[in-house]
């Protein structure tokens, strides 16, 4: 049954390569659009000084064995007191991310565009697809699958029979759609490719709170239990130098 | 910090280009993926670059970064009129760019107008206060002019902000050093082992400053983190073996006839530490034996 399915080649001519064509096209002009639409937003000291912060703390949590107790126990207290520790964190000040974001059109503006640049040519590109190319099969990819990736392959054909190595033009375009961030990376240089899969990463990440963090930060530091390792170091030489020695 | 590897084909570069083989952009640009100052080379090498149009347009936008990188060397190597004329260029084509300001500010820091300079940085922070690379001009240009409290001052301002940035503790540490503050030099070389717990070096400049602070317990700790120092770099350090040396010694000293339990458990450290010395002293530099000897005999170590 499936050496019978021979597909035209004018489909090949008229459907698959234009349609990467148009995927790759695409993709180039949504990066200078959205580069154009970029705005260099100043970061808030606040929020960049949180973000040390953080980072110092991490570091105090992981290297703490390897500074003397007394300066442990200064560099805790500093961080942590319920006075005015850095990484202590008021009750009520505890503003909440999303009313932080509709205080600041800047930043609404900023998703706005974001999203803009995103959903737009994302559905036009679908609905021409859709329009133009739906339902038939373009492509045979050269080994076997299983019929789990049907749904995935052959998204707009509703016939079971139809072996699986058949991809249809709809499905042709979702594999371009998160496929292409190699050949972008290659075109548009290593850092300026971005794939809409991350992009979407990305939405879901947003409004994550920094003060819960740093709330996570003190709970973590507050546990730690300070066992100095630099008495065992000097074992540890003991035993290269004697090792030195003999040699 | 620069791999092993990268220095090997950056040195492969540069004499491929001091003998005519080309190369200069992809060299230029390795120095500046690296942060390495070669300046001198940079002004000659760019400077080529930039005077011929044709290899001037065959680099495109990166032209504008030359400008900048030449702009820079050429302030390191006192060509003021040179890094005048990039920055001229530079200025014309960025009319309103920041990063162009810092660099006239950095020509005037060079000509040692350190007055207009202080205004032309402090004017700059003034519109963007995150800026990391003005901070650490001003404090640069703080420590130059030889006002080294001041240097002290801006770097604990930059400090307060950014927490995490371990050269700048590094440096904070090397002035207090050199003011002779130890209690705060040991508090940033802490900061400094913190971020890398695996660099030896901070371990012996910690161990250093708490030795020059003396004190016993500050005596024994000082031993201790010379006793990492010895195992993060194998025992090849010899000053780790001298500071060994000098704290037992210290030590012995301050506790003397009554000494403790956690003497005894760790007295065999300096004695191997003096074996290894002379071991090592004898390897390598057969001549100076007797004068390691006579100074450990001073030290009431050697047997």
């Amino acid at each position: 049954m499936a050496e019978d399915l021979v597909l035209d080649t004018a489909i090949r001519d008229w459907v698959l390569i234009p349609l990467s064509v148009v995927m790759v096209l695409i993709g180039v002009l949504r990066y200078f659009v959205s580069k154009l639409m970029r705005s260099y937003q100043t970061p808030d000291p606040k929020i960049v000084k949180e973000g040390q912060v953080i980072l110092r703390a991490r570091n105090l949590k992981s290297a703490a064995n390897f500074i003397p107790p007394k300066s442990f126990r200064a560099r805790r207290i500093y961080l942590c007191n319920e006075e005015n520790g850095l990484l202590h964190v008021p009750k009520g000040q505890a503003q909440n991310a999303q009313a932080q974001m509709f205080s600041d059109p800047n930043m609404a503006m900023d998703m706005m565009k974001k999203n803009l640049s995103m959903i737009i040519p994302q559905t036009l590109t679908f609905a021409w697809v859709n329009f133009f190319f739906s339902g038939f099969v373009a492509a045979k990819i050269p080994f076997p699958l299983t019929q789990r990736f049907r749904s995935m392959l052959q998204n707009g054909i509703d016939l079971s029979t139809v072996d699986v190595s058949y991809v249809s033009s709809r499905s042709w375009y979702f594999l371009n759609l998160f496929g292409l961030r190699g050949l972008f990376s290659l075109i548009l240089g290593e850092e300026n490719a971005m794939d809409d899969t991350q992009r979407m990463m990305q939405m879901g990440g947003f409004g994550m709170d920094p003060t819960r963090s740093l709330g996570a930060e003190k709970d973590n530091l507050d546990i730690i239990q300070h066992d100095w390792v630099l008495s065992k170091f000097e074992q540890r030489a003991e035993a290269t130098l004697r090792k030195l020695v003999k040699q | 910090m620069v791999s092993k590897s990268e220095e090997e084909q950056l040195n492969r570069l540069e004499s491929q280009v001091e003998n005519g083989g080309g190369g200069a952009w992809e060299y230029l640009c390795l120095i500046r993926k690296l942060k390495i100052r070669r300046s001198d080379n940079v002004l000659k090498y760019g400077l080529t670059i930039l005077n011929d149009p044709k290899k001037r347009s065959s680099i495109g936008n990166d032209e504008w970064t030359l400008y900048e990188q030449v702009a820079i060397a050429a302030l390191d190597c006192h060509s003021y009129d040179v890094a005048k004329d990039c920055i001229k260029v530079l200025r014309k084509k960025f009319p309103e760019s920041k990063r162009i300001a810092r660099l006239e500010a950095m020509l005037l820091e060079a000509k040692g107008l350190w007055e207009e300079a202080d205004k032309a940085y402090s004017s700059l922070l003034e519109d963007n206060p995150l800026d990391q690379a003005t901070h650490k001009r001003r404090v640069a240009m703080a420590k130059a002019e030889g006002d080294i409290l001041k240097a002290v001052e801006w770097l604990n301002k930059y400090l307060e902000i950014f927490m995490a940035d371990h050269e700048a503790w590094r440096e904070l540490a090397e002035i207090y050093v050199s003011l002779q503050m130890y209690k705060q030099a040991a508090f940033c070389y802490e900061e400094l082992i913190l971020s890398q717990p695996t660099v030896p070096l901070y371990h012996l400049s910690y161990a250093d400053v708490l030795y020059t602070l003396g004190g016993l317990e500050n005596l024994q700790t000082a031993k201790k983190y010379y006793a990492s120092t010895i195992d993060l770099t194998g025992g090849k350090n010899t000053r780790a073996l001298y500071g060994t040396c000098l704290c037992a010694s210290a030590i012995a000293q301050l506790t003397k006839g009554g000494r403790n339990r956690e003497d005894k458990e760790n007295q065999d450290l300096h004695s191997l530490a003096v074996t290894a010395l002379e071991k090592d002293y004898k390897k390598r530099a057969p001549s100076k034996l007797p004068l390691l000897t006579s100074t450990l005999r001073s030290l009431k170590l050697s047997s």
